[in-house]
């Protein structure tokens, strides 16, 4: 790999691993508060997924205002999900495994839902800008992969510190540390809850879209959810910062992985390295142990 | 003026009543104890004013308000406090967050605003911060305040909890045995501390305790539970003297003795 394939691959990765950090928060701040894997969000990625397509090819033709749209969107279907199929199994005090095959349920209809309406389709978003890259003193730098990175950076850092300040996102912080005390603080559970599918939503709207620009649009593209997921256990469940590091790790590796051995390989590397480093620290980089799994 | 009126309520928990017709009114000036053996019904009392868990039987009203179905965080809202027995605080947030979670009662009214951070909420963001700091300086944590909870000295973590249940300006404040895992000069400290929020913030205070010395200085009245009934209610004075809870703490010994 010469000096400049190596830069450029790192900045791809980068700018990847970004919008997998993406998906990895999504994931686990639902986790933090419920403690469930919440499969589900693929579902919401894929909805948005082409939710963007739609309104990117028929109504919005502006970027951003396409993005918002869709951002905004996977907020109403994380809040929809939340409503019709989580609320009532908490409220009810069901053990984690109905939310978990449950989110798994959800996955798989919004998929087959794909698959049976335009499964035969593929979709490809327009390019929205003239110019699709730059030139930095012989580095070609995609325009959406630096788009990715730089959003993927800004929505990290309001999140957390919204997180950080508000009392919202307090309520959020203490709610994954114990969500039977709140209530007894003057917290609504079933708002924060909702907040939190709502977050997780929307930045599975902001991976949707970004997912939909990168690859084309098929039934099976909530399944690339999995790298988040993965991101999140190496970073270690619990803690968004580590899903964040290991989000960007994750598509560095990849991207270098894919331009040295080829996309066929690259996968297997990636999961056996996965299989071990959890061997080794099965807390994941951050992470702190977790007896409640599901 | 009465506060809180408690009307025979009853809770089983798959047959076995863990509460059963337990009646209590409580001024919105004193401060009082519920007393008894371990397993007498006290801590399933105070879940149940606080709507932890949901009455079988009877009614609780506070502050003319019929609060018997109302979920935890209404009740709060209306001005019901608590401290647990075994310390429930949140690990992961900061000693100072820690008291501002219990300002959202209004939560929910404007989501959107908090999303977007309007100057309105920075504004309001600023209040809850400076409530936070005095509830802290009022109890002496002031020093603590960005440390984890679990940093702190047992002492202090009690305290913690107390500055946080006076966050929401309660009227009622339920306390589930503050001595518990203290030693005798916090006791005494813990004592003060109590008369001090009693006497500064004008609210009434129910205690579940087992230490006597500090039952009988500080509360003007004292609820015994036994088996989840009411077995006896009077000052401090009548209750030392009362035949049937010398029996329930003592056993047949009370009578040999």
């Amino acid at each position: 790999m010469g000096s400049s394939i190596f830069v450029q691959q790192l900045i791809n990765g980068i700018s990847l691993g970004g919008v997998y950090a993406v998906m990895a928060v999504g994931f686990g701040i639902v986790f933090n508060v419920l403690k469930f894997s919440n499969f589900s969000h693929g579902g919401v990625v894929a909805i948005t997924a082409y939710a963007g397509y739609y309104l990117s090819r028929n109504l919005i033709s502006d970027f951003w205002l396409a993005l918002a749209a869709t951002t905004l969107i996977g907020g109403l279907a994380g809040l929809l999900v939340e409503r019709l199929v989580f609320r009532p199994i908490r409220i009810a005090g069901k053990p984690l495994t109905y939310f978990f095959v449950n989110s798994i349920t959800v996955a798989m209809i919004v998929q087959q839902f794909f698959s049976a309406m335009w499964g035969a389709h593929y979709f490809s978003y327009p390019d929205f800008f003239e110019r699709t890259a730059f030139n930095i003193s012989g580095l070609i730098v995609s325009r959406t992969y630096l788009l990715m990175l730089v959003i993927s950076a800004v929505v990290l850092i309001a999140l957390t510190l919204f997180l950080r300040a508000t009392k919202l996102g307090i309520a959020i912080r203490a709610a994954s540390s114990d969500i039977y005390t709140p209530p007894l603080m003057g917290v609504n559970t079933d708002v924060v809850t909702g907040i939190t599918f709502l977050i997780a939503g929307m930045l599975a709207g902001i991976t949707g879209f970004f997912l939909g620009m990168t690859y084309t649009v098929t039934p099976f593209i909530g399944s690339m959810m999995i790298k988040g997921i993965i991101a999140a256990i190496i970073g270690g469940m619990g803690s968004l910062a580590g899903g964040v590091i290991a989000g960007i790790l994750l598509g560095v590796v990849e991207a270098l992985l894919i331009a040295e051995v080829g996309s066929s390989v690259t996968p297997i590397i990636i999961y056996l390295g996965i299989v071990l480093l959890l061997l080794v620290r099965p807390r994941g980089i951050a992470g702190k142990p977790y007896t409640v799994k599901a | 003026m009465e506060l809180l009126r408690i009307e025979a309520i009853s809770k089983n928990f798959g047959g076995v009543a863990a509460v059963a017709d337990f009646s209590l009114s409580q001024d919105d000036a004193e401060i009082s104890a519920i007393i008894g053996p371990n397993g007498a019904g006290k801590t399933t009392t105070f879940n149940l004013i606080s709507g932890v868990q949901e009455v079988d039987k009877g009614q609780l009203h506070f502050a003319g308000t019929n609060i018997t179905r109302f979920p935890s965080h209404k009740i709060q809202a209306l001005g019901v406090s608590r401290t647990f027995q075994n310390i429930r605080l949140f690990d992961g947030l900061s000693v100072i967050d820690n008291v501002k979670i219990a300002y959202t009662s209004q939560l929910g009214y404007r989501v959107f605003d908090e999303l977007l951070s309007t100057p309105r909420v920075r504004r309001e963001e600023k209040l809850i911060e400076e409530r936070a700091r005095e509830q802290l300086s009022f109890l002496g944590l002031e020093a603590h305040a960005e440390q984890k909870p679990k940093n702190l000295a047992y002492g202090l973590r009690r305290r913690l909890e107390l500055a946080r249940a006076l966050m929401s300006a309660p009227k009622l404040l339920l306390l589930d045995e503050p001595a518990a895992g203290l030693n005798p000069a916090e006791i005494r400290e813990l004592m003060k501390t109590i008369e001090h929020i009693h006497r500064e913030r004008k609210l009434s205070v129910i205690v579940v305790e087992h230490h006597m010395e500090l039952v009988m200085n500080i509360c003007s009245r004292i609820h015994v539970m036994d088996f989840g009934r009411k077995i006896a209610e009077g000052t401090p004075q009548e209750i030392t003297r009362n035949e049937k809870v010398l029996q329930a703490y003592l056993g047949d010994m009370g009578e040999v003795c």
